[in-house]
């Protein structure tokens, strides 16, 4: 896939340092049964069961303390013009909630977002350019479609309330040409969601994402609500739209094959942070960041020969707990090559020995 | 529906060669759900046996009818709104004319069975340990004691770590990977002849999911135990299986030894789906199969995947395609490709190559279009609201 060009002075998105975190009611440990052989008579016993249900139901309801989680932690990533930046990285990592921050969707706690060169994080004049200029598309097409709205409907609200200069003529006219674009058939238009496949009904959601012609599309996880015959279809229309539209995207998915198939360029997302960040070919025939390499290894391909020739490819553990994160890098629980240093030091998102920004001491020093 | 006219179709017991140390055996396998006033047809006429140590891969789209075939053979559909016709034999007994009673007995200690989602299937309130013994206890009259020796050891064998801690804590305890890990210990601890795992990696990540897939193979190879390993991730069963049987809108369209399946896919659905995947080391547009799977009370007549099928004519709308078994031991119920064999995946792709039938009515668009010019999904309308060509990308 040709880059884009990303000569021009100003990305369409510029995020800097964005941070997110959630507050996590943190309860008492569970208390420990009694037992009975514990107490001098029934009655002591009978008392101090009393107590552990009492106790029990408190700690339910009171909660001890609030946790915070850092679901982002400090993410900068610019977005050029009719580029598609993917996101990767297991459940948990972060990469819906930044999606969703980028959007306001999400309480943003720090960082700045440019869209086009404007501050849209800050304003209420901000946040109107950013409705404008940046769309989502969610994964499950059977939440995110209104149930009692027409398909028309559903694709010329954003058009209201985004492009009120438009009159009910050229809405109707916008509308049905969004819809050919995007595979529909404009005279479906009085239809309901309930009416469509699922792949058919991710189609409304692009149009209607598209509608307001918007610089970026956010794009989380469209693909992996649907069978692979279908998600061929949509990941192919994500490609033609962002090029003939010139759009810039975020596709955020779990599944990196797909994600190859449309970015650009891929960053890797682990415990809320970027480790590894480069063009799509490069990440993924010479990954450099340890876990990238793991992660690319236990994809599954569709191949018998590769797949039994696949031996110890496995990182062991899983993702650590979010309210506890890991000291130093994130990944050196898990990492084989995991040193002194990286127990305590985190480390940056910096070039490596390839023209790629790596997170990571080890593939550093090799640099 | 039409009635062939005696096709050659293999006779139920006979002729399947290997059939001898089969442990479980299914024959013409059909599943109808009632609706209202009509059947709705959702497996219709599956044949396969399962082997001691060898792992069956079911792969399918939604719907195309993996997942009840599996619930029909543990006895898991609600008896009262399904109709269920057939032969499963689990060794001398049939499955589908057993009591509650008996199959309860068959469940569990005959037959295990993993599901995709591991929480839903532990007890939230018991503690995991207990949940394990307890099935030690029922099924093979085990003491108490003995049957925790059982369930640490096993939870050993499956890769949780610290197993006296563990035993005394609940299933919320414990992370997605590890819940699935204490499932194959629930399902493999009276060490059953068949496993019957319904995407039991669908939930997990990719790093959690090869190392879950890992433990499986092994598991299986060292109990011999036969594997039912049902998915719609053509990487996973190509990992997994060692025999692969593709369904598609109730039924078996193609079963092959896996090394085969993938190295000269026959069928036009198995095709498609193989080439609809992306792969990680190629960039660029992926090839779609148009359309998309019917729904099962509103089944075109004939071969049920005729309309999105390249190579479809006239005659694939009028009888249901039989299961042939060619000679190079596959099962393909496709008579166009039966007759013109493909050599290798991507034959079709190349677009000087004539596909094997000519004579049809409606080829023209795809003979042309190249499947990666764009939206190769308006190529042909599936449904009636697809009726324009939208010439995206032009």
């Amino acid at each position: 896939m040709s880059g884009p060009s990303t000569t021009t002075a100003i990305p369409t998105v510029r995020i800097r340092n964005l941070q997110v975190n959630y507050r996590v009611p943190m309860y008492r440990p569970f208390p420990q049964r009694p037992q009975r052989g514990e107490h001098e008579s029934w009655l002591s016993f009978a008392a101090s069961s009393t107590t552990f249900v009492a106790r029990t139901l408190m700690s339910l309801m009171a909660p001890l303390s609030e946790g915070v989680v850092r679901a982002v932690d400090g993410f900068s990533l610019d977005i050029a013009p009719g580029e598609t930046v993917g996101l990767v990285g297991e459940s948990g990592c972060g990469k819906s909630s930044t999606g969703r921050a980028l959007l306001k969707l999400e309480k943003v706690a720090d960082g700045t977002v440019e869209i086009e060169g404007t501050d849209v994080m800050s304003s209420q004049a901000g946040t109107r350019t950013l409705r404008r200029k940046a769309q989502m598309v969610f994964q499950d097409p059977y939440a995110s479609l209104d149930p009692r709205m027409t398909v028309r409907d559903i694709i010329a609200e954003p058009l209201r309330g985004l492009r009120a200069e438009l009159s009910a003529r050229q809405r109707r006219e916008r509308v049905a040409s969004i819809m050919l674009q995007c595979g529909l058939n404009p005279s479906d238009g009085h239809r309901y969601p309930h009416e469509f496949s699922g792949g058919q009904r991710q189609r409304i959601a692009i149009a209607r994402a598209l509608a307001p012609s918007p610089q970026l599309l956010i794009a989380d996880e469209p693909v992996s609500a649907l069978d692979v015959s279908v998600q061929a279809q949509i990941v192919n229309l994500l490609s033609d739209l962002q090029k003939t539209h010139g759009l810039s995207m975020l596709f955020i998915a779990h599944d990196l094959a797909v994600v190859r198939h449309v970015s650009h360029r891929i960053a890797v997302m682990y415990f809320g942070r970027i480790v590894e960040l480069g063009s799509a070919e490069q990440l993924t025939e010479r990954p450099q960041h340890p876990y990238t390499q793991a992660l690319l290894r236990a994809v599954p391909v569709a191949d018998p020969n590769t797949e039994r020739r696949k031996t110890q490819l496995l990182i062991d553990g899983d993702l650590p707990s979010p309210l506890r994160p890991p000291s130093g890098c994130a990944f050196h629980p898990r990492c084989a090559q995991a040193t002194e240093r990286c127990e305590q030091d985190p480390p940056l998102l910096k070039i490596g020995k390839l023209n790629h920004q790596v997170a990571c001491h080890v593939a550093h020093d090799e640099a | 529906m039409t009635s062939s006219t005696a096709l050659h179709t293999d006779p139920p017991d006979v002729a399947s060669p290997d059939s001898d140390d089969a442990v479980l055996v299914v024959r013409d396998l059909r599943v109808s759900f009632h609706a209202n006033t009509s059947l709705v047809p959702v497996v219709r006429g599956v044949d396969f046996e399962l082997h001691p140590g060898k792992t069956l891969g079911i792969v399918g789209e939604s719907g195309s009818g993996k997942s009840v075939t599996c619930l029909a053979l543990m006895g898991l559909l609600p008896r009262a709104r399904t109709s269920i016709s057939g032969d499963v034999r689990l060794g001398e007994r049939h499955l589908l004319h057993m009591s509650e009673r008996e199959l309860q007995d068959v469940r569990g200690k005959k037959m295990g069975m993993i599901f995709q989602d591991p929480m839903t299937s532990l007890n939230p309130f018991m503690r995991v340990g207990r949940q394990l013994s307890e099935m030690l206890e029922v099924h093979e009259g085990l003491s108490r004691r003995q049957a925790k020796r059982r369930a640490l050891e096993l939870m050993e064998r499956v890769g949780i770590p610290d197993t006296g801690a563990r035993y005394q804590h609940h299933p919320h305890q414990f992370s997605g990977g590890m819940r699935q890990r204490l499932m194959i210990a629930m399902a493999l601890l009276t060490r059953p002849k068949v496993l019957i795992a319904d995407e039991p990696t669908t939930a997990l990540d990719v790093t959690i999911q090869a190392q879950i897939l890992e433990l499986i193979r092994g598991l299986a190879a060292d109990f011999g135990t036969a594997v039912l390993f049902i998915t719609h991730d053509l990487g996973v069963v190509a990992g997994i299986a060692d025999e692969v049987m593709v369904m598609y809108a109730g039924r078996a369209v193609e079963k092959a030894p896996v090394r085969q399946l993938f190295a000269s896919p026959q069928h036009p659905y198995t095709r498609g789906l193989l080439q609809a995947v992306p792969k990680l080391y190629e960039g660029g547009p992926l090839i779609a199969i148009p359309g998309a799977p019917p729904q099962p009370h509103a089944l075109p007549s004939g071969c049920a995947f005729r309309p999105r099928c390249r190579y479809a004519h006239d005659g694939c709308a009028e009888d249901i395609p039989p299961p042939v078994h060619t000679a190079d031991g596959r099962m393909l119920a496709c008579p166009v490709v039966e007759k013109a064999p493909f050599p290798t995946l991507l034959d079709d792709l190349v677009p000087t190559t004539p596909p094997p039938v000519q004579t049809s009515l409606d080829l023209d668009d795809d003979l042309h279009a190249l499947p990666d010019e764009g939206e190769a999904d308006a190529e042909r309308p599936p449904r009636e609201f697809q009726d324009d060509d939208p010439e995206v990308g032009s």
